[in-house]
């Protein structure tokens, strides 16, 4: 499935989550430095939630 | 006059008397996404402590008293934490029971343990299991009718079609995944007229229930889980108002609703954060350290026995015993031709002698799964070349592998180092495919392992059909297990372990 994490696509294996985009983004420490994940209506979402096909995220 | 003021009056006074019966104030109470964290815990990334089962429990009770309630949880309470995990959610049920839950929908991980175990953990708890899009298991449900200070509120649940992509296949053999929003449809239809609330308990993730708002009417309200959210604006779409309240029990959904003639007419929802501070609820606390103190205990059993060391140390600059270990075992548990993890997953050693579960979690820590994909024999020795890329500065992305054998050269340039490769015992071939393990990290692209990435790029759609996954390049995705409880497993089995550097990899000049 593709994703979104910064407007950046990256393809990832179905039912992979928030965490497998950062890790493929190479952003996960991001978070360890305070940064949030948020979706595409600005609601927060957490490292284990599942990604579906098109998502898009964003780090802030 | 006096006797039609009098008349007049009174009808006043019915008319509001009609009023106040036909209002109703209630509250929906929601969790979702607990994943069996029953104790406070610092979030990646956070200093501070947040959740806490029995404080959830306590905030649940207060708000419960003070108006008629409902208390729903939408999926994925039984597995994930080791709290959970090593009960296959007995734990996670027993807390619920006393709580008082009134609807739970299925999530995707609740089949993580099986059928057999799910259908155990159903018969456990003393409130509905709900499941509408799911066929081929009768214990649960599609919708419940809950009576609340006289209305009657119908409670449908639907489950994510991906669930036989992120479990086990022989988790969801024989069970069959409709369309959640074909489903929803059909029992609004049923419903609507007869019922004054309808809610949706869903595990399909917020932009689905968003979807499913759009194309469903009637639907009162979605309580949602699956994509982790924390909705903490109220969102509505036409008249249904969608809510999801996080993950692991650090917050708690509240919704209040005014009910008017049958009609919404005012609905209030938020987020109550839930951290370790004020009153916790006793018979759930004591719970929470029942299973805890079993954990703590679990960590000290016995598995087997290492009739020799187990080399976690080396693992960034050489093939050793505890990689050819760790890498088989993953190979055989998704049937590959190969398996290929990076050696920073392996993070010590384990001493010849009796092997605790604490060995192999200390081993193994991270909360990681086992999955397959066909690789191309040209990107296997791609993922080679990268392995031993910057094995001059130990990194972790030094290889460790099974069902293959590899010679390099540190010397060369990084990116031609790699020499001869065999798979299976022959020499492998540039554009074959081969199913080769790996964990989700690396999968992911984790630690630059690209090649992974790569392939799951080219893959073509795939369709998952009667339970099973047919797919272009993945072939196994076992999410709801981690690696080390792999491991422990067939440590149990085989009761004793001895194995050796066989020269699986071998430097060259």
């Amino acid at each position: 499935m593709k994703v979104y994490v910064n407007d950046r696509e990256f393809d990832l294996v179905q039912g992979m989550t928030v965490k497998h985009a950062l890790i493929d983004a190479g952003l996960l420490d991001m978070i360890k430095k305070g940064k949030k994940v948020y979706d595409e209506m600005d609601n927060e979402i957490g490292l284990s939630g599942e990604l579906t096909d098109g998502a898009k995220i964003y780090i802030r | 006059m006096r006797p039609f003021l009098k008349v007049l009056f009174l009808l006043a006074a019915a008319a509001v008397l009609m009023s106040c019966a036909t209002q109703h104030e209630i509250r929906i109470l929601h969790v979702n996404d607990f994943h069996g964290f029953a104790a406070a815990y610092k979030p990646y990334g956070s200093e501070e402590d947040q959740g806490g089962l029995a404080y959830l429990a306590e905030r649940v009770e207060a708000l419960r008293a003070e108006k008629p309630t409902l208390l729903v949880a939408a999926g994925d309470m039984i597995q994930g934490n080791n709290w959970a995990n090593l009960f296959q959610g007995k734990s996670s049920i027993e807390a619920m029971n006393v709580m008082k839950f009134d609807a739970v929908v299925v999530g995707n991980h609740e089949f993580d343990f099986g059928q057999a175990i799910l259908k155990e953990r159903i018969e456990e708890a003393n409130f509905p299991f709900l499941g509408a899009n799911v066929t081929g298991l009768s214990q649960l449900k599609p919708y419940i009718i809950k009576n609340l200070d006289g209305l009657s509120i119908a409670v449908i649940g639907i489950v994510t079609g991906d669930t036989p992509t992120t479990t086990h296949p022989k988790n969801v053999s024989g069970l069959q995944f409709s369309s959640p929003v074909d489903t929803v449809e059909k029992y609004v239809r049923e419903l609507r007229a007869k019922n004054d609330i309808i809610v949706v308990l869903s595990h399909i993730g917020f932009s689905a229930d968003m979807d499913l708002a759009k194309k469903v009417e009637g639907i009162d309200v979605i309580v949602g889980g699956h994509s982790h959210t924390k909705v903490a604006k109220p969102v509505v779409v036409g008249k249904t108002h969608i809510l999801q309240a996080f993950e692991h029990g650090k917050v708690l959904g509240v919704l209040d609703l005014t009910v008017h003639n049958g009609s919404i007419v005012r609905a209030d929802s938020r987020l109550e954060p839930i951290s370790p501070t004020g009153k916790e609820n006793k018979a759930v606390e004591a719970i929470v350290a029942k299973y805890q103190q079993k954990v703590d205990s679990f960590m000290n059993d016995t598995v087997g026995e290492s009739l020799v060391d187990l080399d976690g140390v080396n693992v960034r600059q050489q093939e050793t015993n505890l990689g050819n270990l760790i890498t088989d075992i993953m190979r055989k548990a998704a049937g590959a031709d190969a398996a290929i993890i990076n050696g920073g997953t392996i993070r010590t050693s384990i001493k010849k002698g009796k092997i605790k579960v604490s060995d192999v979690y200390a081993v193994v820590p991270f909360d990681n799964y086992i999955v397959a994909i066909k690789l191309t024999g040209k990107q296997i020795r791609e993922t080679l070349e990268h392995g031993v890329s910057a094995i001059e500065k130990g990194e972790g992305r030094f290889p460790q592998i099974s069902g293959l054998a590899f010679t390099y050269n540190r010397l060369d340039p990084a990116g031609s180092r790699v020499k001869d490769v065999f798979i299976g015992g022959h020499p492998l071939v540039a554009d074959k495919e081969y199913t080769v393990a790996t964990n989700d990290f690396l999968a992911a692209g984790g630690d630059g392992y690209k090649a992974f990435g790569d392939a799951v790029k080219s893959s073509k759609d795939y369709a998952v059909i009667g339970g099973a996954m047919k797919g272009d390049k993945l072939v196994y995705s076992n999410a709801g297990k981690w690696l080390r409880d792999v491991v422990i497993e067939f440590i149990k089995s085989r009761r004793e372990i001895s194995i050796r550097v066989e020269g699986r990899i071998r430097e060259v000049k």
